[in-house]
């Protein structure tokens, strides 16, 4: 078996346990269910492109997304916690190099946003099954927005990991950046109608690209402004990875 | 044949030197002690000949590879047991020694009988389905060292294992570790617990601020600066005047404590000890014990670090 693959099933292995399956389901069913059809009655419609969609659904499809972000940044605290528990060193003393390391961690966060979108879409589809409309671009644009969003999140906690040592500082940064990217997003609420300066704030979240991208796939809403919008979720992904991987390769024991 | 040899190894990390050019040459079959005071360099040592970090010069081969230009080569022969703790919180013990073999590529079959053995050998099958995060910190040290040997290796490098172990635990693992030996397995141990070192190792290094300072067998370094004997003579009653009675004899250093106890440090202590008794004998001072202390390698170990200290 490649190096590889026996590291991303060892990061599997300590990512996925009950608590953490547990917490991905229940946490986004919360919002979907509870939120989602108590605010209904107050935000009728919501506007996305050329069509509205019921706010159950909107939020739905922003709850992938959301979820994505919130697998990734977890599962990118593999890298903190390894170096927390001495497995770093101590994988490291083993028959691995650190571009095993570097490539097992990216491959296992994909993973589990792959799967924790998979989970939520499913969870979610009643919700949304009357908007949604499937096209040749539905599912890769999902796939899309799943990978690069969690090479994208999962970096982002990685570099964190990296540049921090005490839980105290690391549990502050960590709940900081979860808190401003969930909520100054486009998950929730549309950019439309967000007064000035929250709008343009939304557009400095990478979540809200990745939230716009998945929703212009579930709901057949591809425009120009999206494909610019995958660049962008692209660039930002492949910058904090480039990132990542410098800083992770500099790690020293 | 040489399992490790180094030549002129160093490792600076600014203006301080942590490695000081040291040479050694390690015999394969054989337990070779790394000792030294807290912060004398062992650590460092152990991660330059694990390849975890690069030298700032000198050469290192291991197990005949050149270390420096192929560490992975290196790392897929030996097994390294570092001195913190290294443990995934969230897995049980049986768990995370499986998932060490699999992470060496050890077939499952094979990694389901080493787990058992390993389970018994070192006294975790009681714990076997308790979390590392519960474990005490002399469980957690048994874990990772038995979760060393889930894999095959040529060269075992251990890095103080015994802390935080209980002395049953302790003596247990240094006679598995001997029979392991037996086998045909080459262990490279640092340890500041020189009876440890004594009980288990056929060669010892002594390091002390990033150079080394001597390499013997115990028994070498024993005969080589463990001439000087300590005779403990305790008398029965409180004589005050010996100070002056024995303050002729010449050779040895003599400490008296409280008056009824009489330490004698020499490299002479037999020609010593008979004028000693001599002196009393002729004096009338009886005697209630006399006891021989014989040296061993902490005193050696003390000895050469305070000199190289004072050399220094």
């Amino acid at each position: 078996m490649h190096p590889i693959i026996r590291l991303v099933n060892r990061n599997l292995t300590i990512s996925l346990n009950p608590g953490f399956l547990i917490w991905q389901v229940i946490f986004p069913l919360i919002y979907i269910f509870v939120a989602g059809f108590a605010y209904a009655p107050l935000i009728q419609n919501v506007p996305l492109g050329a069509r509205d969609l019921d706010y159950p659904a909107f939020l739905a499809s922003g709850m992938i997304g959301f979820n994505i972000m919130n697998s990734t940044l977890v599962s990118g605290i593999i890298i903190w916690n390894d170096r927390r528990h001495g497995m770093f060193e101590q994988i490291m003393s083993g028959p691995f190099t650190r571009s095993h390391y570097i490539l097992s961690n990216i491959c296992t966060i994909g993973i589990v946003g792959l799967v924790s979108a998979s989970l939520i879409a499913l969870v979610g589809y009643p919700v949304f099954f009357d908007s949604i409309e499937f096209s040749l671009i539905t599912i890769p644009l999902i796939v899309f927005g799943a990978i690069t969003g969690s090479v994208l999140f999962g970096s982002l906690a990685s570099i964190i990991s990296t540049r921090l040592r005490s839980s105290e500082g690391f549990n502050v940064i960590i709940n900081t950046v979860f808190l401003f990217f969930a909520f100054v997003s486009t998950a929730f609420y549309p950019a439309e109608g967000a007064p000035e300066p929250l709008r343009s704030a939304f557009y400095l979240n990478p979540l809200t690209y990745l939230v716009d991208v998945i929703r212009a796939g579930i709901f057949g809403t591809f425009t120009e402004f999206v494909f610019y919008e995958m660049i962008v979720l692209l660039a930002m992904a492949a910058g904090l990875f480039i990132i990542a991987s410098k800083l992770l390769t500099k790690l020293d024991f | 044949m040489s399992c490790i040899e180094v030549s002129r190894l160093s490792k600076s990390y600014g203006s301080i030197s942590a490695v000081n050019k040291i040479e050694l040459s390690v015999e394969s079959g054989q337990v070779f002690g790394f000792l030294g005071p807290n912060g004398a360099g062992k650590s460092t040592t152990i991660k330059l000949l694990t390849t975890l970090i690069p030298p700032t010069s000198g050469s290192m081969c291991i197990l005949g590879i050149d270390a420096v230009n192929n560490p992975l080569q290196i790392r897929h022969k030996i097994g390294v047991v570092l001195q913190q703790p290294s443990y995934e919180p969230t897995l049980s013990v049986e768990k995370s020694l499986d998932k060490y073999g699999m992470m060496w590529n050890v077939p499952k079959i094979e990694r389901k009988k080493r787990l058992e053995q390993l389970l018994v050998d070192f006294d975790l099958k009681e714990i076997r389905k308790k979390r590392n995060e519960d474990l005490s910190i002399g469980q957690r040290r048994r874990v990772q060292v038995a979760r060393e040997f889930m894999h095959d290796m040529e060269l075992l490098f251990l890095d103080e294992p015994t802390v935080g172990l209980d002395p049953n635990a302790r003596r247990n693992l240094l006679d598995y570790l001997k029979n392991k030996v037996k086998t045909g397995l080459t262990i490279f141990y640092t340890t500041h617990i020189l009876s440890e070192a004594e009980y288990l190792c056929d060669k010892i290094a002594i390091i002390d601020k990033g150079k080394i300072i001597t390499v013997d067998t115990p028994d070498g370094l024993k005969s080589k600066f463990g001439n000087e004997k300590t005779i403990k003579i305790h008398l029965n009653e409180e004589r005050k005047e010996i100070i002056s009675f024995l303050s002729n004899i010449e050779d040895c250093k003599i400490d008296f404590d409280n008056g009824t106890n009489i330490i004698i440090h020499s490299e002479k202590s037999e020609y010593i000890l008979l004028q000693i008794l001599k002196i009393l004998n002729d004096e009338g001072i009886e005697i209630e014990d006399l006891s021989a202390v014989p040296t061993n390698l902490e005193d050696i170990f003390l000895k050469m670090v305070r000199e190289n200290a004072s050399d220094n």
